[in-house]
């Protein structure tokens, strides 16, 4: 069983999800977390360094562009540089 | 030596054919395998960032459509890899196709979901690096 305690802590990990040839590798972790919120933060300062572009959902179907880590977002999503095809 | 009237050294060869043909079977069935999943889940997570409408639509369309963040014109998306962006005139008739994705080897929903992002939030950086088509080369057949 289940506590409270656990469900809120589950409800309340946010997530990065980079997208990838596998479709999507996801990282969770807990916002309240110092050591996993600078992880995070690592893990989203190596990717867009990398060339990929974050976005953070703000609706249902909206989302937005973000150039810096956001430790409140509760889902980031990652996709590779664009490019003419 | 022989058996059941077959030289052993033929055995060997036969055996040895038997196991690559395996192989290679078990391989290619994987990597079928492996791509299915991967297509999947690309799809499950552009229908987790659609908005209703849009998901309504691509599930009776197989395609969706959005508004440009920056011009206001509409877009068609469709589920192919190349010249799948439609920019749609005012009666929804195609007048330009382009051609832009994010790099590397990604499941066609993740395709679809970068292209919605990068056109409802930076419209303009994302056509600059497209490539534009003649809409009437290849009219694209739905349902």
């Amino acid at each position: 069983m289940i506590g409270n305690g656990v469900v809120d802590k589950m409800r309340a990990m946010a997530k990065q999800i980079v997208m990838d040839a596998t479709g999507d590798t996801r990282h969770e972790f807990d916002p309240a977390d110092t050591h996993a919120v600078a992880e995070a933060f690592a893990r989203f300062e190596a990717l867009t360094r990398e060339g990929f572009t974050a976005a953070v959902r703000t609706g249902s179907g909206t989302s937005e562009l973000i150039r810096n880590f956001d430790p409140a977002a509760n889902e980031t999503l990652f996709f590779p540089r664009l490019r003419g095809g | 030596m022989r058996i059941a009237g077959v030289d052993l050294s033929l055995w060997v060869v036969l055996t040895t054919l038997a196991v690559l043909t395996c192989a290679l079977v078990l391989g290619h069935l994987s990597e079928v395998g492996y791509r299915r999943a991967a297509e999947k889940r690309g799809l499950v997570l552009l229908k987790q960032w659609l908005s209703p409408a849009q998901l309504a639509q691509y599930e009776n369309h197989g395609y969706f459509e959005l508004t440009g963040g920056e011009s206001g014109k509409r877009y068609r998306i469709r589920p192919t890899h190349q010249m799948n962006v439609d920019e749609l005139n005012e009666r929804g008739v195609r007048t330009v196709s382009y051609c832009f994705g994010p790099e590397g080897e990604l499941p066609i929903g993740d395709v679809m979901l970068a292209q919605k992002i990068a056109l409802e939030n930076d419209e303009q950086a994302a056509l600059a690096l497209a490539n534009r088509g003649n809409p009437h080369q290849s009219p694209p057949r739905f349902g």
